[in-house]
């Protein structure tokens, strides 16, 4: 590490310190609580939870299924992400960076969304459906089934293979390639023993955030999962929604903690690697014309695969909410969103917009704030404590977002901070799920920068805060853009932790769509809300796009 | 051994694909490579000498003209059929490799059998000095470490021709110096035919046996590095090479049928008989009257006391003394007011100190060291002394 002369020893701890004051309160302390209960279910310590889950075969298979489906996920999105990858880095097509603003849509999508998006595609009205009836074949019914969990994990996941590692080898330094080339490697023998071993750091980052997304995978599993087929977090949801079971669903988010605490201190490290070999260099992708016949039709069927796999999800999400059964097209549903029908009680959605947009932004503004202080103390923090600050800073993305739910409303359950039943509960959750992302984007524009320049407005008489506040922080606003547009995204579809402290007055909307999932006649209005969500979604993936977010190079 | 011959060689900034017409990186490149010889490129960065090397390696596609290797066009094969080594100027090693692996790979692709890689990678590190530091990541090798490194990997396939890319570039001044020598033992103990790329002269001086001196994407001249460093063929390579211009000025006749070169406020330099025949000549030729340029290399420019009779006559005053071991350089102003013309260095040849900055001294030079340049810019050879 480079570390910076004018540093003194303990400084950059202190610039950790205002991050910790506000993750103390809102994470460690309701997490601690929950956890308490599972280790001290009667107010002192026991063994008998913990024991009782440890004797149990059931959880055994919950965390044998977890951990399965994500490899699984994770390989899966790899085979298909990595050819993409690979499309992104090496070819300047027309409309390249709009179609990698597209690819980002399914991540930023609501897991809700993706999931009904999935059902409309595959499920047994959907499209293939549709086509297998023609050909008098039986409907599929992929709910229950693991292939349908592992799809739309693939699905959703696209975009961090694609990102991370295209940006990463867009900027690949190509003379070690060249170089294999004039020793006799062919084309093929290039990739094999030279990209692809360089590339492997950058590979593994992103195998380790899918499998942590896929580890913890909610909403997915929730609506398309079955009998056998839930993930561990979903099992806590369950255990959690009977309260007498919460010392068993603390346990259980022990165990996922300390897997999903492992696989980002193995991404803090791998990231540290990329940022270590990585040299910035220009974009090394090459027009379609300069490429041979075979080249640009090879690129040409992957760029079809990725945009069917990717697209038609949506198309027939989009297309679902713009018909009525067995008719033609029609705006009904949406039409019926502005009506209230007094029948069945629907979450108003002009309200579930309105909450959702209220808590998406005043979520993103704090997530900026705790995001950028938690950057600027991991990058100043040098070594191996860097990287367990950079993993304890990341306890939120670890954490169930249903525990954290949970873990509020058994804490801020008293006196003058009795706030069960306040939207200032979501708020914090929602906070606290986003501002990974700041935390990530922002570090990694922050890493790229030169320390020197650092010392050299110190040199020049700025003190400690001015040097951050007038060279530090212009510098990485870039990130800090990226990473708050990623933020208002995943607040606007966060749904795990909003499903435990929802109150009907401040319903968001992934909430109105689950909501309407669950009624009969309502799932035409959950597509129509699906649409309106992944529209909003969408355009915050362009706006990402427009701020060249994959140039900075994490997910 | 192979040897290496490229044929109006051509290149445009963007390639053939972008269409003719545009700005040339490298026009008509004519130049061979005999049989076991160290070339060395000269040239300023940005003059095409990376572009060269790149479409001789297949790197890169030419827009015209022809690349031989052993008398056999190669423009046809990929970059791993050409057996060509390159040295990159980053070096490029593998960084996810060891040393030894990063001197195996090309063994490993060229799939030599298991017993003879071990032999040759042993070998290669024995011959490069680096025995004990097979087992090293890249990163883990010292910059002369890793500059071996990457030749003992070029080298290792046995190449029919090696290019070197800046190959000391991106190392500093002192470990330059060392690894010159040892650069020009080691090419040498391999014997490959070897074309060096380097903007420094000293680059080319201590490993090369042939010079090339490029600008601006054409080949100026090309032979013999002793031939073309005493006899640059024009002004341009001339100043490349470190020559001064001692006179800048029109030819006169002197009364004793010999000619001189006058440049006013500067001095008068009486042309040796056989530069004077070929200036006449070049008078003849239909030059006349233009401005012909007297050059001389600083390494043989003697500055002497102004009143000691041995001076070409030209004088210069004294603006500072680089004193050089127990020697002092010299450098003086030419032209009297209203201002001085230009600088030269000269080395001082007299008895105790120089004069101190103001004083005035004379530049002495053996006739058969100047060199002269005709208003083209040609240099103009005595008779039977072309290189």
């Amino acid at each position: 590490m480079r570390a910076g002369s004018l540093r003194l020893p303990g400084a950059a701890w202190r610039a950790g310190l205002p991050a910790a004051a506000v993750l103390t309160p809102l994470v460690a302390w309701p997490l601690a609580a929950v956890l308490w209960r599972g280790v001290a279910p009667d107010g002192a310590p026991s063994w008998e939870a913990i024991l009782a889950v440890a004797g149990d075969r059931f959880y055994w298979e919950r965390l044998a299924f977890t951990t399965a489906q994500a490899v699984a996920s994770t390989a899966l999105a790899l085979a298909v992400g990595l050819p993409g990858a690979a499309l992104f880095a090496l070819v300047r097509f027309p409309g390249r960076g709009l179609a990698l603003a597209l690819v980002t849509v399914p991540f930023v999508l609501p897991t809700l969304v993706v999931a009904v998006a999935f059902l409309q595609f595959a499920g047994p009205e959907g499209w293939i459906s549709d086509l297998l009836a023609l050909a008098s074949l039986p409907r599929l019914e992929p709910r229950g089934t693991l292939w349908a969990i592992l799809a739309a994990h693939a699905f959703f996941n696209l975009a961090i293979v694609i990102r991370l590692v295209s940006g990463v080898w867009a900027n690949l330094d190509p003379a070690p390639e060249e170089a294999a080339r004039l020793l006799g490697a062919g084309p093929v023998a290039v990739v094999r023993h030279v990209t692809l071993p360089v590339l492997a750091p950058a590979v593994a980052a992103a195998a380790a955030l899918v499998f942590l997304f896929s580890f913890t995978s909610f909403g997915v599993v929730l609506v398309l999962g079955g009998p056998g087929l839930d993930t561990l977090e979903v099992t806590i949801f369950r255990l959690a929604v009977r309260l007498v079971e919460l010392p068993e669903a603390a346990i259980l988010s022990l165990v996922q903690i300390g897997a999903t605490l492992g696989t980002l201190g193995l991404y803090a490290w791998l990231q540290r690697r990329i940022a270590a070999h990585r040299v910035q260099r220009p974009d090394r992708a090459r027009p379609l014309s300069a490429l041979s016949w075979r080249a640009r039709s090879l690129a040409g069927a992957q760029g079809l695969l990725l945009a069917l796999f990717l697209g038609a999800p949506l198309a027939a999400l989009v297309w679902g909410s713009l018909t009525v059964d067995l008719g033609g097209p029609s705006l009904a549903h949406f039409t019926g969103l502005l009506q209230e029908t007094s029948r069945v009680s629907f979450i108003a959605p002009a309200d579930a917009v309105r909450w959702s947009l209220t808590f998406a932004a005043a979520a993103t503004a704090l997530a900026v704030a705790l995001g950028v202080t938690a950057a600027t103390a991991v990058a100043r923090t040098p070594g191996r404590r860097g990287v367990l600050l950079d993993a304890a800073l990341m306890l939120p993305l670890a954490v169930p977002a249903v525990v954290l739910g949970f873990g509020y409303l058994t804490t801020f359950d008293r006196g003058w901070y009795d706030l069960r039943g306040s939207a200032w509960l979501v708020l914090f959750a929602h906070t606290l799920v986003a501002y990974p992302f700041v935390l990530r984007a922002t570090l990694a524009v922050r890493r790229s920068l030169d320390p020197r320049v650092r010392e050299a407005a110190r040199l020049l008489g700025a003190g400690p805060l001015r040097a951050w506040r007038h060279v530090e922080l212009p510098l990485m606003a870039r990130g800090v853009l990226a990473g708050s547009v990623f933020a208002f995204a995943v607040s606007l579809g966060e749904f795990g932790a909003t499903s435990v402290l929802r109150r009907r007055e401040f319903a968001t909307l992934p909430i109105a769509v689950f909501d309407a999932l669950g009624r009969p006649g309502g799932l035409g209005r959950a597509l129509a809300l699906c649409s309106i969500l992944m529209l909003v979604t969408a355009a915050s993936a362009l706006l990402i796009s427009r701020l060249r977010y994959r140039e900075i190079g994490e997910f | 051994m192979t040897s290496l011959a490229v044929r109006a060689l051509e290149r445009s900034y963007g390639g053939a694909a972008a269409g003719s017409g545009d700005p040339f990186l490298l026009g008509r490149i004519d130049l061979e490579v005999r049989d076991g010889r160290i070339a060395a490129l000269l040239g300023p960065s940005g003059c095409g000498k990376t572009t060269l090397l790149r479409l001789i390696a297949g790197l890169d596609a030419p827009d015209r003209g022809d690349i031989l290797l052993a008398g056999r066009s190669v423009l046809a094969l990929p970059p791993h059929r050409r057996g060509v080594g390159l040295v990159f100027q980053e070096l490029a090693l593998f960084p996810h490799l060891d040393a030894a692996a990063n001197v195996d790979f090309g063994l490993r692709m060229s799939r030599w059998p298991e017993g003879r890689r071990r032999a040759r990678v042993d070998e290669l590190l024995r011959l490069f000095e680096l025995e004990g530091l097979g087992r090293r990541r890249v990163h883990e090798l010292s910059g002369g470490e890793r500059q071996r490194v990457a030749l003992a990997r070029a080298v290792a396939p046995e190449p029919s021709v090696l290019l070197l890319d800046e190959p000391l570039g991106s190392l500093d001044e002192p470990l330059k110096a060392q690894l010159r020598p040892e650069l020009r033992e080691m090419l040498g103990r391999i014997g490959t035919t070897s074309l060096l790329v380097s903007h420094d002269l000293r680059d080319a001086v201590e490993i090369a046996d042939d010079l090339l001196v490029m600008e601006a994407g054409r080949l100026l001249q090309a032979g013999p590095l002793s031939s073309i460093l005493s006899h640059p063929g024009t002004l341009r390579v001339a100043e490349m090479l470190g020559y001064a211009t001692l006179l800048s000025g029109a030819a006169i006749a002197r009364r004793d049928g010999g000619l001189s070169i006058a440049e006013p406020g500067v001095g008068e330099v009486d042309l040796p008989p056989a530069l004077a025949h070929g200036a006449a000549g070049a008078a003849r030729a239909g030059d006349r009257g233009g401005m012909l340029r007297l050059l001389a290399h600083p390494a043989s420019l003697l500055g002497v006391p102004a009143d000691s009779g041995r001076g070409s006559g030209v004088v210069g005053e004294v603006r500072r003394l680089l004193p050089e071991g127990p020697l002092s350089r010299v450098e003086l102003a030419l032209g009297t007011p209203p201002g001085p013309v230009r600088s030269i260095q000269v080395r001082w040849e007299g008895h105790g100190r120089p004069p101190p900055p103001g004083g005035h001294l004379s530049v002495a030079v053996r006739p058969e060291e100047l060199r002269l340049f005709g208003p083209a810019g040609a240099a103009i050879a005595p008779p039977g002394d072309a290189p």
